[in-house]
């Protein structure tokens, strides 16, 4: 597939670290064309604009985006927020960095298109505390915003006011989850709400606040200058549009990020990133980040796009695609990442908090050859424990990955149970930490 | 009706709610209860324990009736139901998993949230293998703070010890700290839980988890006795359930009433019952000719004061006076005896002490007074609204010894500061010819006694008490006075017959219906139709 880079266009070389494109060049190559062309409409028609393009949210949920904007009341005594979320953290999922530390006025135009079209005079943009790099990148682009204009009392002359900040987080999987992403923005501990209210109506300090992802804001300058029209005929159909970065990992020759239409298949983007790893057989693949049940290698030819994947019971997520050849061992896999859940876990409600942890040490016993014949009931008995009871999202993102792993690779976990240990050869790649 | 009411089905029984209702409270209204940890009808909704999921006609997943508000007629909520049984059992068994399941030596065993559930609706087994409970280790005995010990093993993470001292006590020592499977709660470093609610943490604790210095370990729960009372520490007039076995009092816990204070207490008035160890009166005695106190006869003591008393009223100069710790139908008795006695001279002390303040959502419950029913008195006639400068006035003729003959109804704690306990008072007091004491404790008034008579304390008869609000409110009789002892109304009840030999009344039950003639605020009432949460009575001026 001969794909037309775009969000990716000024990233040279999605793989390698380069400068970030400064102001002047990102405006030298029709950056901020978007945002003129933005203000220049009624705020209600950019809304407008963007739901016809059907954009959805590319942060994991695949919530139309004009659709969140519209939930926004227009007469309010209260300030409007747009909090951008930064905080990428799921394992495998790479791309949102790569965004920023790139092309930041991309993001930077986009927030600002945003934030026109609802009426918020400040953006937060929350960037996760391990991108250190990132958030001086950001900060130093939206310094050269303000020096040339674009941000501050009078965005471009147009008199709208827009004022930015990145707000660093401090380490915490489950401040991307937006309402505990609000909580750390007050400087409360990150932990999710009780939804409803929705930000919508009652956000960041209590006032209406929309919440997106910085991939789906990348998008926004490219609908507002190629048009909706453009934008829904990329991708597999009118519910699935635009471009979308695929983050490829694990057994993968050239991992990184690669831009296609969404819904790429897993064999067209191994293609392009070289191939499964020296060469050997696919097993098994994450189509879309920690949370995705995982799939057999007889979905390859899958597109990975939000409602083919819905189909077969995964899903596109943040489109962090893991691959796994022949020799991993699954029951491994999948106790790492409900580590990773149980660690993450806030620990505010039983089933996430109980859940994600006794996963992993039913995981961690199985892997060890001390699993029993019951375990695997017990685990899908568990994770219907933990699916849609939470309070968040959390605990069903545990269960994705575990429930997975033993409704489609059963075999794997009953040769463990018989064997009396894991049948495959541990090969570490980093030393695991504890 | 003003406030604008709907329907909710819970279960097939269709209830009449108000608008904006919490489904678990709601629920309980229709006869079903919706199992719940970190929901408190007094703090915030967080939805965290998960406990409360229901099945809501209409929506897709299972909802928390914690977080459902009921906004509009018709919704229908199912409890009964295999899919909700299911989640309430998944949650148990998540609950459980890590829990030390010590309910042997655990205080809160017997009334515990986890107990009651878990038969309810947990599973007879455990899926779970023993060597992997997560356990914080050095955190079984921490003292949070002077009355409060937790034990992080126990605890289910739900946060309303946190949310209490965040939003009542408003004092916030305490937080949820860590994440996931070892989130935990403590206090914030450098503080302690040390405010002066902070026992309504164990009280509202689901599970064994915070435990109070005062009573761990001193009683297994099933061997209490539990009677509704009200606190005696201040005249805010908190409810309380008073908790004894045989006789002993183990515990003061609030009652919930929402007019007054709410689910608290404070913790000066849990510590009030420890005055009921002091040395008790067990018998009237009377001073003789030369001065010695000797045991008499219930019979010789009422003949005595009443021969007293006539022959001060036949000289003008016979006081009355009584604490404000007397009941309002002793305090009602004290005055139809002044009335026999014509004398003018009578009262109720007026006693300031500290202010204690019990944050409610009715705008908070403030006490100020050393003594429960100073404004019952007044109620019962012992003052009338205008006489407080008589009744200082009064004073201070008992204590420079103007009268002849003194009744002082002290009925009260000792060991609290008294006017009447000073020595330059207790001086004036002895002028008097005849000095009649009717108390339950040895105090300095009692040495200084010609006349003695015992009578019970307030957990061992019945009564009502008006608090800093002017609401009338009840208690019951926990456990019965010792032998020998009467009760303050049985003790006034047949001194008054002395004077007034066709006095019926004979129960506080009987005083109380011929004070509600008198009264227009308490018409047509009587003590057992007094509702539970009390009678607002007109605020008078002060
Ligand atoms: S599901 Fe997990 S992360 Fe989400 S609120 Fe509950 S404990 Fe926290
Ligand atoms: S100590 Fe008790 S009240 Fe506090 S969070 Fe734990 S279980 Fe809840
Ligand atoms: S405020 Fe007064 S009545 Fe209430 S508990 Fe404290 S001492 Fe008792
Ligand atoms: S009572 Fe509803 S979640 Fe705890």
């Amino acid at each position: 597939m001969a794909a037309e880079a775009i969000l990716l266009r000024r990233s040279h070389g999605a793989t390698a670290l380069q400068a970030p494109v400064p102001l002047e060049a990102y405006r030298g190559d029709g950056g901020y064309e978007g945002l003129e062309k933005a203000l220049s409409m009624e705020p209600g028609d950019v809304i407008e604009e963007v739901k016809a393009s059907g954009l959805r949210g590319r942060g994991g949920a695949g919530f139309p985006a004009g659709v969140k904007w519209g939930f926004i009341p227009k007469e309010t005594d209260q300030p409007k927020y747009l909090v951008c979320n930064a905080d990428e953290s799921e394992p495998g999922t790479f791309k949102d960095r790569l965004l920023m530390e790139t092309d930041p006025h991309q993001l930077i135009e986009g927030c600002a298109i945003c934030c026109y079209a609802v009426g918020a005079h400040i953006c937060y943009i929350y960037i996760r505390g391990e991108y250190v790099r990132q958030a001086e990148i950001l900060e130093t682009a939206i310094r050269e915003a303000y020096d040339a204009g674009v941000l501050g009392d009078n965005v471009l002359k147009s008199g709208f006011k827009l004022d930015m900040r990145v707000h660093r987080g401090a380490g915490a999987y489950i401040c991307g989850e937006e309402t505990g992403m609000l909580e750390s923005l007050e400087g409360k501990r990150g932990q999710p709400r009780v939804k409803p209210p929705f930000p919508a109506i009652i956000g960041a300090f209590g006032a209406p606040t929309v919440i997106n992802n910085v991939e789906t804001l990348c998008n926004v300058p490219h609908v507002m200058t190629r048009g909706a029209q453009w934008f829904s005929d990329v991708g597999t159909d009118e519910r699935n549009t635009g471009p979308k970065l695929y983050c490829i990992s694990g057994h993968v020759e050239r991992p990184g990020v690669y831009e296609f239409p969404i819904g790429v298949t897993l064999d067209e983007l191994l293609e392009a990133a070289g191939g499964v790893l020296g060469g050997k057989a696919l097993k098994a693949f994450i189509p879309g980040g920690a949370s995705a049940a995982l799939l057999g290698a007889e979905h390859s030819h899958l597109p990975m796009d939000f409602d083919s994947l819905a189909k077969v019971g995964s899903m596109l997520g943040s489109a962090a695609v893991v691959v796994m050849d022949e020799t991993t061992c699954l029951v491994r896999a999948v106790q790492r990442l409900a580590k990773f859940f149980a660690h993450e876990s806030c620990g505010q409600c039983t089933p996430c908090r109980e859940g994600t942890n006794w996963s992993q040490l039913v995981l961690g016993r199985i892997e060890r050859g001390e699993g029993r014949p019951e375990d695997p009931d017990l685990l899908l008995r568990m994770t219907a424990n933990m699916s849609g009871t939470a309070l968040c999202a959390l605990a069903d993102a545990c269960v994705g990955p575990v429930r997975s792993l033993v409704q489609n690779f059963r075999p794997e976990i009953e040769e463990h149970l018989a064997a009396g240990r894991c049948p495959h050869p541990y090969r570490p790649v980093f030393e695991e930490t504890a | 009706m003003s406030k604008n009411m709907v329907s909710v089905t819970i279960d097939g029984r269709t209830v009449e709610v108000e608008a904006g209702s919490n489904l678990v409270d709601a629920s309980l209204k229709a006869g079903v209860q919706i199992p719940h940890y970190c929901y408190h009808p007094k703090l915030s909704v967080v939805g965290q324990c998960r406990m409360c999921l229901v099945k809501i006609e209409g929506m897709p997943n299972l909802q928390t009736g914690c977080t459902t508000q009921i906004m509009k007629d018709g919704m229908e909520v199912r409890i009964d139901d295999d899919e909700v049984r299911a989640a309430q059992e998944g949650m148990m068994e998540f609950l459980l998993i890590n829990h030390p399941l010590d309910c042997p030596i655990c205080d809160q065993a017997g009334e515990c949230g986890l107990q009651d559930y878990s038969f309810k609706h947990g599973q007879a087994f455990s899926r779970f293998s023993y060597e992997d409970k997560r356990t914080y280790p050095g955190k079984e005995r921490i003292p949070l703070g002077p009355n409060v010990v937790l034990n992080m093993n126990r605890c289910i993470q739900c946060t309303r010890c946190v949310r209490f001292t965040e939003e009542i006590s408003g004092t916030g020592e305490l937080g949820f700290f860590q994440r996931g499977s070892r989130a935990e709660i403590g206090v914030f470093p450098g503080n302690e839980l040390d405010n002066p609610l902070s026992t309504c943490v164990v009280d509202i604790c689901p599970v064994g988890a915070l435990t109070s210095t005062q009573f761990r370990f001193a009683e297994r729960v099933w061997y209490l006795d539990k009677k509704p009372s009200l606190c005696t520490g201040c005249d805010a007039g908190c409810n309380i359930t008073l908790e004894h076995r045989r006789g002993k009092i183990q515990r003061y816990k609030p009652r919930a009433n929402d007019e007054v204070n709410d689910h608290w207490m404070c913790d000066f008035g849990r510590t009030t019952f420890q005055a009921y160890d002091e040395p008790r009166l067990s018998t009237p005695k009377r001073r003789n000719g030369r001065g010695e106190i000797r045991t008499i006869t219930w019979d010789e003591a009422l003949t005595s004061i009443h021969h007293s008393l006539a022959h001060g009223a036949a000289m003008g100069t016979v006081g009355i006076l009584a604490r404000g710790a007397a009941t309002t139908e002793e305090a009602y008795l004290l005055k139809l005896l002044a009335d026999s006695l014509e004398t003018p001279h009578r009262g109720g002390l007026r006693e300031p002490g500290p202010e204690r303040l019990i944050p409610t959502s009715n705008g908070g419950l403030v006490g100020s007074e050393i003594t429960p029913n100073r404004r019952g008195a007044e109620l019962a006639g012992l003052e009338a609204p205008s006489s407080a400068e008589r009744t200082a006035k009064m004073l201070a003729g008992a204590v420079n010894g103007a009268h002849s003959a003194l009744l002082l109804f002290d009925g009260g704690r000792a060991g609290l500061d008294n006017a009447l306990r000073s020595p330059a008072a207790l001086e004036g007091l002895r002028k008097a010819e005849t000095i009649v004491v009717v108390g339950w404790a040895t105090t300095e008034l009692t040495e200084i006694a010609d006349i003695v008579l015992p009578i019970a304390t307030h957990a061992e008869t019945e009564g009502t008490l008006v608090n800093s609000q002017n609401r009338i409110q009840k208690f019951e009789r926990a456990f019965p006075p010792p032998a020998g002892v009467r009760t303050g109304v049985e003790a006034l009840v047949d001194l008054l017959r002395k004077f007034r030999p066709d006095f019926a009344p004979k129960t506080v039950a009987d005083v109380f219906g011929l004070m509600a003639t008198e009264l227009s605020a308490l018409e047509d009432v009587s003590l057992t139709e007094l509702p539970a949460s009390g009678i607002q009575l007109p605020v008078r001026p002060q």
